[in-house]
């Protein structure tokens, strides 16, 4: 890099960091600052300290939400990963089809949230969904799929099934950077099949693996139109983004939406930091 | 209490009026009502009119009953004055977004010329903000105009300040909407009171019928006609102001007493309000509590089966089981932008005076069911239901604005939230209602 070379990285660079503080700083202190106010609409706004705080600790529903928030978080860790993984290993073993696997598994990536949620309406509805109608064809009784013990499953199988095609292909493409020599070593030595995968695969793409995680948890938090159209938040599967949306926007309570938009954050970057604590590990270069 | 029960007075023989002459068949082929308003076609002018767009937003759209209607009425207008371009904005009421939209476009410079919007506590801020127009001078200037409305519609539609800022098009009712042939088929009597009403949920429930379809998320109508049907027209109007009302816990303990009964749909937490509407059109419930706008909606064969009745009083309370939930909770504002801009004031005036026409208010009315808010005018070809309805009204003892006009949305959200654990017994309705009370305070 020549000497003179840093005022123009300096100009290139500017511009991205000017996009990011329009629509994430500025956003961010803006609700930071409306978390000190009680709103009335959207002109009127009353100075309340830290009262959105204390009320916000109190909660029960934010508590719940919470709670709900983290399981969710736990199916798409375990499911939404580890079938991902799966689905990679298998392709990824398989000689032709590749082309055809993968876009198989990548389409529900491009359909809509809100599309896929609208679809599993019709597969819960307790009175013609699909699923009680195949019930009843069999001689069975009708379930309510989305009761109190069961509804935040209910939700978390669409919200599983939605992104497991993206992790899908990054995993695909982590694992054909593996140099084919490792492979053919491996078999030298005895090393095939499911051990193969154990003691090859899955260490040498252990850094997306985190990757991937780290993506999940954040993505988790984010979840929200599959809670609001196929529950709306009742029988117990409230999380933060339905919660937040309610209080601010339905209640018109800015103040106090705010305030709960600042714990998710912080909550989203405790849950990075954690998992990138508990994920660290010795990685492989080659 | 004496405006109030003139303002009812004044409903309930505009309501009669309307029978009498819906129930007429030798009555004048005359269906212009009132005078009629129409714009007259303008003399040639010495320059062409400047031209002018304007942006109306509404609700009329999507799947509701009076898109077409309302469309139409823009476009004769717009035929009428080639000059004037009109911007038809639409959203679905039904939608928690509504709201948000109306205030953001509102508070953000975005404001539409003609806002038609919720009366009563959703337009507080609007209207304490100098963002919409009182129409009062407008309407003593133009007696044609004003002369055109029932005086109870424009009561109805008056802010607590006493002023006009809402011309109203259609009013509504709320009521228990019956499927006469289900009860009719199983035996079962009309739920006229408290008692029926109940052995109706038990011998609906016992068939494998819905008995009342309604969901717990979206449970406006279920608190509306409980805590009235406890509360009364008195006890109902003071909301949570003076403290909880002990009838307001008795309308959410009985609505207890009937979830143990079995009336509501195993889903009913987490269906909407469509899916509701939706169970009662297949005829898969006997039941259900909604508003007048629903009834086009209905299936044919239901349709025609139904019939309005007022909820029941629900015994130790106040209610005389004739109080109804309806009247003019909608209305057209004028933005004060609009209003400031010589070139907009008065093509949207005039729009303003077109839609609320009794021509247009007839046909709007037509189409959605809704009740005209125009003296006079005469909806044809509506479903019988909703003339029972309307008698259910002329019958009342009171008209009531929902209580959801009178709270802070977050109150009236904080009840909500709370139906499920009542009628379930994770809370007592004490509980719910003091959390709802202690939102209500916070938020003064």
């Amino acid at each position: 890099m020549m000497k003179g070379d840093r005022k123009y990285i300096v100009l290139f660079l500017l511009p991205a960091a000017a996009f990011l503080s329009i629509f994430l700083y500025y956003p961010f202190f803006k609700s930071m600052y409306l978390s000190f106010f009680r709103t009335k609409g959207f002109t009127t706004k009353t100075w309340v300290g830290f009262e959105n705080y204390v009320r916000m600790f109190s909660d029960d529903l934010l508590g719940a939400a919470t709670l709900n928030t983290l399981e969710l978080m736990a199916y798409v860790i375990i499911f939404q990963v580890g079938i991902a993984l799966m689905l990679a290993i298998f392709v990824d073993n398989i000689t032709w089809g590749k082309g055809f696997f993968r876009m198989v598994f990548f389409f529900p990536v491009v359909i809509s949230g809100t599309a896929i949620a609208l679809l599993f309406v019709l597969f819960y509805n307790f009175q013609f969904g699909l699923l009680n109608t195949l019930l009843q064809n069999m001689g069975f009784d009708k379930v309510n799929w989305l009761s109190e013990n069961m509804a935040l499953k209910a939700v978390a199988i669409p919200t599983v099934w939605h992104y497991v095609g993206f992790y899908f292909v990054l995993f695909l493409t982590a694992m054909s950077k593996i140099p084919s020599d490792f492979y053919e070593a491996a078999k030298l030595e005895g090393i095939t099949g499911i051990k193969k995968t154990f003691l090859l695969t899955i260490p040498l793409i252990m850094s997306d693996i985190k990757v991937v995680i780290t993506l999940a948890i954040t993505g988790t938090l984010k979840v929200f139109e599959f809670i609001f159209v196929l529950t709306r938040g009742q029988n117990d599967t409230e999380v933060l983004g339905t919660y937040m949306y309610k209080k601010a926007l339905v209640d018109q309570n800015f103040g106090y939406g705010s305030t709960i938009a600042i714990y998710i954050v912080v909550f989203g970057v405790l849950l990075s930091l954690l998992a990138n604590r508990l994920l660290k590990r010795d990685e492989i270069s080659y | 209490m004496k405006k109030t029960s003139l303002t009812i007075v004044s409903l309930i023989l505009m309501m009669s009026m309307l029978l009498a002459a819906c129930g007429n068949n030798g009555g004048s082929n005359n269906t212009n009502g009132g005078a009629s308003s129409t714009p007259s076609e303008t003399t040639e002018p010495s320059k062409a009119p400047e031209a002018v767009n304007l942006r109306v937003f509404s609700t009329f759209g999507g799947t509701d009953a009076a898109r077409e209607a309302f469309q139409k009425a823009i476009d004769d207008f717009t035929a009428a004055n080639p000059h004037i371009k009109v911007e038809n904005d639409v959203m679905s009421a039904n939608d928690d977004g509504f709201r948000t939209k109306v205030n953001t476009d509102m508070t953000s410079g975005n404001e539409p010329d003609l806002l038609f919007y919720f009366v009563g506590a959703d337009a507080a801020e609007i209207i304490n903000s100098g963002k919409v127009v009182a129409l009062d001078e407008e309407l003593a200037a133009d007696a044609e105009w004003k002369n055109g409305f029932a005086p109870a519609a424009l009561d109805f539609t008056k802010h607590t300040d006493g002023k006009t800022y809402a011309i109203p098009l259609t009013g509504f009712f709320e009521g228990l909407m019956v499927n006469k042939k289900i009860f009719a088929d199983n035996g079962i009597e009309l739920p006229t009171d408290w008692d029926k009403f109940k052995a109706a949920v038990s011998a609906l429930k016992a068939k494998g019928i819905i008995p009342l379809s309604g969901p717990f998320d979206q449970s406006h109508y279920l608190i509306e006609h409980f805590v009235l049907a406890a509360a009364g027209a008195e006890g109902q109007a003071k909301a949570l102001k003076d403290g909880v009302d002990p009838n307001w816990e008795k309308g959410l303990a009985a609505m207890k007493e009937v979830y143990d009964l079995g009336a509501f749909p195993e889903d009913a937490a987490t269906i909407d309000l469509g899916m509701a509407a939706n169970y009662y059109s297949q005829g898969l419930a006997g039941m259900i509590l909604e508003g007048s706008w629903a009834i086009g909606g209905f299936s044919d064969d239901v349709k025609a089966n139904t019939t309005v009745l007022p909820f029941p009083a629900i015994p130790g309370g106040a209610g005389t089981g004739k109080d109804v939930v309806g009247g003019f909770g909608t209305g057209f504002y004028m933005s004060k932008a609009a209003y400031d801009d010589a070139a907009k004031k008065d093509a949207t005036l005039a729009l303003l005076k077109h839609l609320t026409s009794p021509e247009s208010i007839k046909s709007i009315a037509t189409a959605n069911g809704g009740t005209p808010a125009a003296a006079g005018v005469q909806p044809e070809g509506l479903p019988q239901a909703v003339l029972d309805g309307f008698a259910m009204v002329s019958e009342a003892t009171s008209v009531n604005s929902p209580i959801d006009s009178k709270v802070t949305p977050e109150t009236f959200n904080t009840i909500r939230a709370n139906i499920q654990p009542v009628v379930t017994g994770k809370k007592t309705p004490a509980e719910a209602l003091e959390e709802a009370k202690a939102i209500e305070t916070a938020a003064k």
